[in-house]
Formats: C-alpha cells, structure tokens, sequence
C-alpha cells in the first residue's frame, strides 16, 4: 500500500526553528503554485496507475494557510489520477491561527478525514518565542471546530525554559481537547534556523534534560490511555496514522510539490526546493526532479531495520523476507547478537527495548555494515 | 701518493632552527647554476613533503655545484644539508664526518641560539673550519654587529669577516661562496691509497637497492669493482657510482676527497651500516674510518594499528622507514588493550612525531600511539637489572628494590622577564638547578638537571607557554638518578588498560591520575551504559570520573523526507566510530592513547 504527499509551501510567518521548504512572503503565488501541483499530480499519476493508494497527506508550511478551494481541487485531481483504496486516510496538517468553520467543511467535502493541528505547547510565551502565529485559545477554538474528529495534536520537547510542569499543561490540553493522536517530538536546533543561536548558546535544554521531559511527557500520555507505536508518536487504540506508519515500514510513496520526497521502484528522489524552478520545470512539462538514486540492496536492507526498530511493532521477519527474500536475522547476525541485551524479540517481531528506544543511533551504528 | 682534487670543497651548513638554513642552500644553489630559477621549488633540499610543510629539514641532503671563483679557477662544492632540530644531532654529526668545513648560519635577529652553539660544538670536535655567516639581515630589526660580537664572545670564533647575507632576498650569496673557497680547505687523503669510504647516510631505492651516500677517504671506487663493507664482512659488486645534482648522477669513478654516492644491488640496510667503512674486498685488510658512535633512542611510544588486521601493512611500513632512518628502534609488541603493534624507539619527541606522520601519510595507515615513555633502570630484589620503556613490562612492585630514571641536563634560553616563569616551571618538573648565566641584557641561560619523563609529558608545551614563546630549550642525556616511580594504572568500566599505563613518580601520582580520569572523562564518548574511569596504583584507587550513559540521541522525527539525510547521518557517525578502539566493552578513540597526556594541566 502506498502514500501521496503533498508539500504546499506557504505559511504566514515562519517558525524559529523551521528548517521545512516554506515561504512566509509568497502566498500571491499560491493560486499558480497548487495549478502546478494539480499538473505534476497527473504527470505522476500517469507514471503510477498500475498503483493502488491508501493515504494521502497534506503537509508544509502551513497548508491550511492557503485557500480552502485549492486543497478540494487537489484532492479532485488525486481522485482523477491515482487509484485510491476505499477508505484512504486523508491528512492535513493545520496551524490553530488559521482556521475557520468553513475552511474544516471545505476539507471535509475534499475527502480529508484525519487533521494534523500544530499545538507544539500550551504555554503562550513559548509559543511566543517559537514564531507561532497562535495561542493555547486558538488551540481550543480550533479543536471545537474538530469535535468528534480524527485529529492528531503536535508537542514539542526542549524548548527553552521548559519544565515538566509546562509539559504536563501541554499534555493535558491536548488530551482534553479530544486528539486521538499525538506526537511529541524533540526540537532539533537546525544549522541557520533562529534557533540554533540559542542552541550554540546553551540556551536551550540539553540532551540529558530532554530526554527527562520525554520521561515525564510518556508517563502522562500512557495515564491518559495513549500508547506509543513509535520514537515520538502516540495514540488511542486503533488511531496509528498509517500515512506515517508506510514510511516506517518502508513502503512506497511518491511526494508532490516543491521539496517533496518520493520513494518508489526502489529508488529514492527528491523535488528541487527553488520554488520558481519548481514552477517553470512543471509548466515545461518536466518533472522538477534534483536528486534521484537507486538503493543498493544493502542499504535498503539497512533502512528497512533503521525504521523498523522506530517503531513499536518492530521489524516483522514475515515482512523483511517477503521485501528480500533473506533472514534479517542472518543478515544482521553479528549486529543483532551484540545488541540482544537491548532488544525483544516475540516470535516474528523483533523491536528496541523500551529504555532503550531513544538511544537507537548507537544500536543502528552496529547494523550498518562497515 | 695522490693529493685529491686540489679545488675540491666538501662542506655543511649549521644552525639553529629556522636560521634560514635552507634557504641560504637554495641561494647557493641557484647561483652556481645548479638549479635553473625555473625548476627552482622553495627549499630544494628539503624534499620531504612533512619538511616542507614543517620547515624543517629532516634527512641530510647532499648535492653536488661547480662554482667559478673570483680568482678565476672553477671549483667542486659538495654541500651537505643538515636538520637544525635537537633529535636529530645525530643526523649532523654524520654529515659534519664527511666535511672539511661548515657554515654557522646566525640570524641577525635572534643572535646565537642554543643549537648554534651545540651545533658549533659538534663540528669543532671533527676538527671542522667554521665560517660563521650572517642571515637575514634584510629584516629591520637585524642586528648585525651585536650578532658577531656573540659570535665572537659565546662561540670563540672571529666573525669580523663574516659574510654577511639575505638568503630571502638572495643579497651578498657570492661572499658565502669566496669563504668556503678561500677559508674551508681542500680534503686529504690520497687516491692511491686502498678504497677507504665512510657511509654517511643511506636510503633505500626500489630499483636500485640500498643507496650508500659516501665521503671517500683515501682510494676510488668504480663500476664492477668488488667492495667490502667492514663490520658485516659482506661483499657487493658496485653497479653505479655518481655525485648529488642534487638528484643522482652517475659518474665514472668516485675519488678520494669526494662525496657521492654508491649502489651495489644491497637488499638489507642492516648490513651496511652508516658509519661503516666500504674498503675493496681486494684489500680486505684496509684499517676502517673511526665511525659514529652507536646512537640509543630515548623516547619510546607504542604504535599500533588502528584496524588491527592491518598489522603487516604497519610493520611493512615502519620496516621502510627504518631503512632510510637508522636511528629508528623497534621491536614487536603486544597489548592486551590495542592487540599486535611495535614499541619504537625515538631520538626525540620531534622525532617520534615525524614518523607516526610518516607512517600516516606515506603509508596510508591509521595507527594508535600510546604516551611517549622514557627507559627506566629497574633494580630487581633478585640482584638483577633491566631496562623497562614500556610500563606494562614493569616487574610487580614486590620484585622491585628500587628504580632509576634517565635525567637530562636542559638548557633553557629566555629573555629575564620570564626567569621567574621558567624556573617555577623546572622546580614543578622536579628540576634540580645547576647555573644561570647572563649572556646579555636580554638572554639568560639557565642550567638545570630534569627528569627526561617531565620534558615528555608537557615540558616544551609548558615553556612556550609561560614564556609567551620566547625561550628556547635544548637538552642532553645526563644518566640515571635514583627516583621514587610507580606505575599509574587506568581502569576502563573495571578493566585495566595496559595502553594507558603510565610510569610516574610517586609524588605525582595522584594528580596524574586525577588529570587522566578528568581527561578521558571528556574524551570518551557517552555509551548505553556508565563507564567507570579509575586511576589506580597497585590496585589501590586513587582516582575516579564517570562517563554517564547516553540517554538521548534520537526522538526527532523521521518521515518521508528525512530518511535519506537520516541514514547519512548515521553515516557519518559510523566514519567517526572507525576511529575509534575497542577496550573490553568501551570504545575509546584512538587520539586519547598519545593526547591524553598532552590535553590539560595537573590540577
């Protein structure tokens, strides 16, 4: 089962810490820039009919910046082009400052069933210092507006300042607000982002620190009845975001849109990030491809474990022999003997012992061959 | 009998570091035509690429110039290009035996300096004409008279007609040649004589085999003449005889006075050693030269290779080196920490330094080095005596009656501000202060009797440092002195390291090993469990730090765009862990075993 992502660039004000393809000043060029996204989505579409399609995710920037009408066009033309599955999960992610009633109705009509709304934290001066264009009411409005919903909430880890208390009004409200799904994820301080200066300064909490927040954070979620299926994801029973989860296992997906990722056919390729390229490559008919490399088998083996142990279900052997017809337990035979004191296995699956997930780079570095 | 070559000149040029020693080879060089300015490469002789880059000349070099006097007779200069560094005086006294005269190169800025003088010293003991020169005197603050009034007032040589030169700027170079040709004289000896050749240096030629760089004393060699070398009693067939241009030249026939070189199909340096005499295995009994005097390496460090399956490539390596650098010791070693390596043997830290760089760089090898040591004399209670470099070789403290430790007696030069300085610094290394001389209003020279263990653990370091850069330091081997040594242990996670094992005195002890816990506490990488760092003394723990385990080092997400960057990521990691070594269960980067003396003071 595969993917479709796709990127929509725009936002009104850029994050401190975002390193994402986004252009706070260029919301003019939306209307051009979704004709061009409608235009690839048929040229991939042609590519891949023989596909069939079960999730779709609206990502960014901020796509619910833009024009409701211009998401419904786009989820029109994937529904033109591509073969999805019955029930495809339809995601997009939405910053609490820019919604409306009618913006959610418009999505609904388009297809979209699951939302992605960007809390990071309830406490508003963080919020603040972070660029967000939102406060902890917008959060709550916005929520309202996704009563009954599928929706996920965004919490980050490490800010600056950060305490436990801070983390547990965080967690709190996003449970309250009804998110049957949340992530709670780590900033990572990005070389050229406003942030990294308070990084390289000290400013902001250290690993050891973060990795306490998350401690804390995880007890609450798991009180509240949220399990975690992977590093930084949490959910109620059932509620996995299974657009994430074909990443994690590897599956195919192809990316649409400036700076989008796509991996299919065994080779992995990437969109330019020049949004004029872009947009000039599309209306000469071209596809805006700058990176484009096939996976030697070796490596694809190796990513196939990388992710994996990401995640709660683990690597599945079932899974790993039908992608390359071998045993990951020969194949990574030393790796996984020098690691055993640090992983469960239970019949098919193998995954990272619970203490033991957040330090996975130094586990992984066994499984690399060389 | 034969005079040699009546307008033959065979001679060197000493100096102390950065005097501009090669720089005044090149001028010569390049007036005499030798090297036509458009093939000229900066600093001709030093052709090593770590010479260059260090400015430093290592290996002597000799080349081969015909210069037309002002008295109108061409004259044969054979210059030998000698390093100016304190560990390799060996290196000069070789090259200063296959010479009638020498050049002092003194820069005009900095006056005589303590390898002047030793340098001087050396070539006065082989009966050597010095013409002292003056370089650098371009440079505004060059002080020409006051620096041949030291020559004359330290050295005892009379500088009034010393030329006086710019090598950079190529000013006055013919003054330097007249000198050599009017004052340096001609070599003795006799052509007719039996083959008499000292073999003053050597290299090793693929194609070729060994390379004798010879001073030939009395007689001549030529091609297909059957030689001899004395001490091994082994006979060659030559198969090129030729002079230095400075790249090999083949000539008919060498003669007696002249310098050249020699090839012979040899296959082992060992068995013709320099310092041997090559006489004609016609007259097997040909009296040999007086030679050099064995030399005895005093700095010793361990040398492994970082992937330890790489063991014969190391051992190839250093077995090459050794060929073209006699004064290299090894012997194969084994830790139980760093697995199959050799142990090696240094005149010097400089030394040492260039042949780990070598064996990187020309050899392509990542290698792990322990801290240098030095060689102790252990009295055992059993009566007997041996020499121990390496402390993990030291006998149990319970066979032991008591231990000597090499001293030296240092030289340090410094302008009087920082007197106070320095001889803080030699009381802190347990110095033992012998005179203070005032050799003018700005330089004093200060006496001092160290521990060689001191100077290698951060003697030098230190001095630059308190002197802002000022002092200058030269030292010699002054025999053993009693001391109270122990042997300083490092526990990994419970588990000696034999590696890091390092042999101090007692009183030292304790803030050594705070300084080594502290140090590798910094240096260790954060594993997935707590790393116990403990200094220890007989099994008695003197010193602990604690690498905490890592708790962090992924909760970021990874989504479709980020899979690629994440794997190169870890990529990247990976490269970092490879050099990295595997003791017991801690991984431990290969720099720690050498720096980890080096990176900080004891508290």
């Amino acid at each position: 089962m595969s993917g479709i992502y796709l990127h929509i660039p725009f936002c009104r004000h850029k994050c401190t810490y975002c390193d994402f393809t986004s252009f706070p000043d260029k919301l003019g060029l939306a209307e051009a820039y979704m004709a061009c996204l409608c235009k690839e989505l048929e040229l991939r579409g042609r590519e891949l009919e023989r596909e069939t399609f079960d999730t779709v995710y609206f990502g960014g920037g901020t796509p619910s910046v833009i024009d409701p009408d211009y998401i419904y066009a786009a989820m029109k033309q994937i529904v033109k082009h591509f073969h999805l599955t019955k029930n495809p999960e339809v995601t997009i992610e939405m910053n609490p400052g820019t919604v409306s009633e009618k913006k959610i109705a418009t999505y609904k009509r388009a297809g979209i069933n699951r939302f992605s709304v960007g809390l990071q934290t309830a406490i508003d001066s963080q919020l603040e210092e972070l660029g967000r264009i939102h406060n902890v009411r917008d959060y709550l409005y916005c929520t309202s507006l996704l009563k009954g919903e599928n929706f996920s909430a965004d919490v980050m880890l490490g800010l600056k300042g950060q305490t436990k208390e801070d983390v547990r009004k965080t967690v709190e409200v996003a449970a309250w607000s009804g998110a049957r799904h949340i992530s709670m994820y780590a900033l990572t301080p990005e070389d050229g982002t406003p942030i990294y200066t308070d990084y390289l300064n000290g400013e902001l909490p250290d690993a050891d620190e973060v990795r306490a927040l998350y401690d804390y954070g995880y007890a609450l979620l798991r009180e509240k009845g949220y399990s975690r299926y992977e590093v930084s994801n949490f959910c109620k029973k059932g509620y996995e975001s299974r657009h994430n989860l074909n990443y994690w296992r590897r599956g195919e997906y192809i990316g649409v849109g400036v700076s989008a990722s796509s991996f299919f056919y065994g080779r992995r390729f990437t969109n330019t990030f020049d949004l004029d390229e872009y947009m000039k490559c599309i209306l000469s008919g071209f596809l805006p491809v700058v990176e484009n490399e096939r996976v030697e088998e070796k490596d694809a083996k190796f990513e196939f474990v990388m992710l994996a142990l990401r995640t709660a279900e683990g690597i599945s052997a079932e899974r790993y022999h039908a992608a390359f017809g071998s045993d990951w337990r020969e194949d990574f035979a030393a790796a996984r003997k020098k690691n055993a004191a640090y992983l469960t296995e239970n019949g098919d699956r193998t995954c990272i012992k619970d203490e033991y997930l957040y330090v996975q780079n130094h586990i992984l570095m066994d499984f690399m061959e060389n | 009998m034969a005079r040699p070559n009546r307008n033959l000149r065979n001679f060197c040029i000493i100096a102390h570091i950065d005097h501009g020693k090669s720089t005044v080879a090149d001028r010569i060089m390049e007036l005499t035509g030798q090297v036509s300015k458009r093939d000229m490469e900066e600093q001709l002789l030093d052709s090593m690429d770590i010479e260059r880059e260090r400015g430093i000349t290592i290996k002597l070099a000799p080349v081969r110039m015909y210069y037309t006097a002002l008295d109108g007779q061409e004259y044969e200069l054979n210059l030998i290009d000698t390093p100016g560094h304190v560990d390799f005086t060996y290196e000069v006294s070789r090259s200063l035996a296959a010479c009638e005269g020498a050049l002092l190169i003194v820069d005009a800025t900095q006056g005589v300096e303590a390898q002047t003088l030793a340098n001087a010293y050396l070539a006065l003991d082989n009966d050597l004409e010095i013409v002292p020169v003056i370089n650098k005197i371009d440079l505004q603050s060059a002080r020409i008279d006051e620096t041949k009034a030291e020559i004359e007032d330290v050295i005892g040589l009379d500088a009034s007609e010393a030329p006086c030169v710019s090598a950079k700027e190529g000013t006055n170079i013919r003054d330097i040649l007249e000198a050599v040709v009017k004052l340096i004289p001609p070599p003795d000896g006799d052509t007719d004589a039996p083959l008499r050749a000292l073999i003053f240096d050597s290299y090793y030629d693929n194609y070729k085999g060994v390379i004798l760089f010879v001073k030939l004393k009395d007689g001549s060699v030529m091609v297909g003449d059957r030689i001899k070398a004395c001490l091994s009693d082994k006979l060659y067939d030559v198969t090129e005889v030729g002079a230095f241009a400075p790249y090999l030249q083949p000539k008919e026939r060498l003669l007696a006075g002249e310098v050249g070189y020699i090839a012979a199909s040899i296959k082992s340096i060992e068995d013709v050693a320099v310092g041997d005499t090559v006489i004609s295995a016609d007259k097997p009994d040909t009296p040999p030269l007086p030679g050099y005097k064995k030399i005895r390496p005093v700095v010793f460090c361990g040398i492994y290779p970082l992937d330890g399956s790489k063991f014969l490539d190391l051992k190839e390596a250093i077995l090459k080196l050794k060929l073209n650098d006699a004064s290299l010791t090894f012997e194969p070693d084994n830790s139980v920490a760093l697995g199959f390596g050799f142990r090696c043997g240094f005149l010097g830290l400089l030394h040492m330094e260039i042949i780990q760089e070598r064996i990187e760089r020309e050899f392509n090898l990542d290698i792990i080095t322990t801290a240098p040591s030095v060689s102790y004399l252990v009295h055992k209670t059993d009566g007997s005596e041996l020499y121990v470099d390496n402390p993990s070789h030291l006998p149990p403290v319970s066979e032991i009656e008591w231990m000597e430790e090499p001293i030296v007696r240092a030289e340090v030069y410094s302008p009087p501000d920082y007197l106070g300085s320095v001889m803080d610094l030699c009381q802190d290394k347990r110095g033992t202060f012998k005179d203070m001389t005032y050799l003018d209003t700005r330089r004093v020279k200060l006496e001092y009797l160290l521990p060689l263990n001191e100077i290698v653990y951060d003697f030098f370091d230190e001095l630059k440092s308190r002197t802002k850069g000022y002092a200058s330091f030269d030292y010699e081997l002054a025999g053993y002195q009693r001391s109270r040594l122990v042997r300083l242990d490092i526990l990994l996670n419970g588990e000696i390291c034999d590696a890091l094992s390092i042999i101090v005195h007692e009183e030292r002890a304790y803030a050594r090993g705070r300084t080594l816990c502290e140090n590798l506490k910094d240096a260790i990488p954060r594993q997935l469990f707590e790393i116990p760092v403990q200094a220890a003394i007989g099994g008695k723990i003197i010193a602990r730090e604690t690498v905490k385990a890592v708790r962090k080092d992924v909760l970021a997400k990874c989504y479709g765009g980020d899979i690629t960057r994440k794997k190169k990521l870890l990529e990247k990691q990976k490269e970092g862990k490879k050099r990295m070594r595997q003791i017991g269960t801690v991984e431990v980067p290969s720099e720690v075993f050498m720096q980890i003396l080096k990176t900080n003071k004891d508290k």
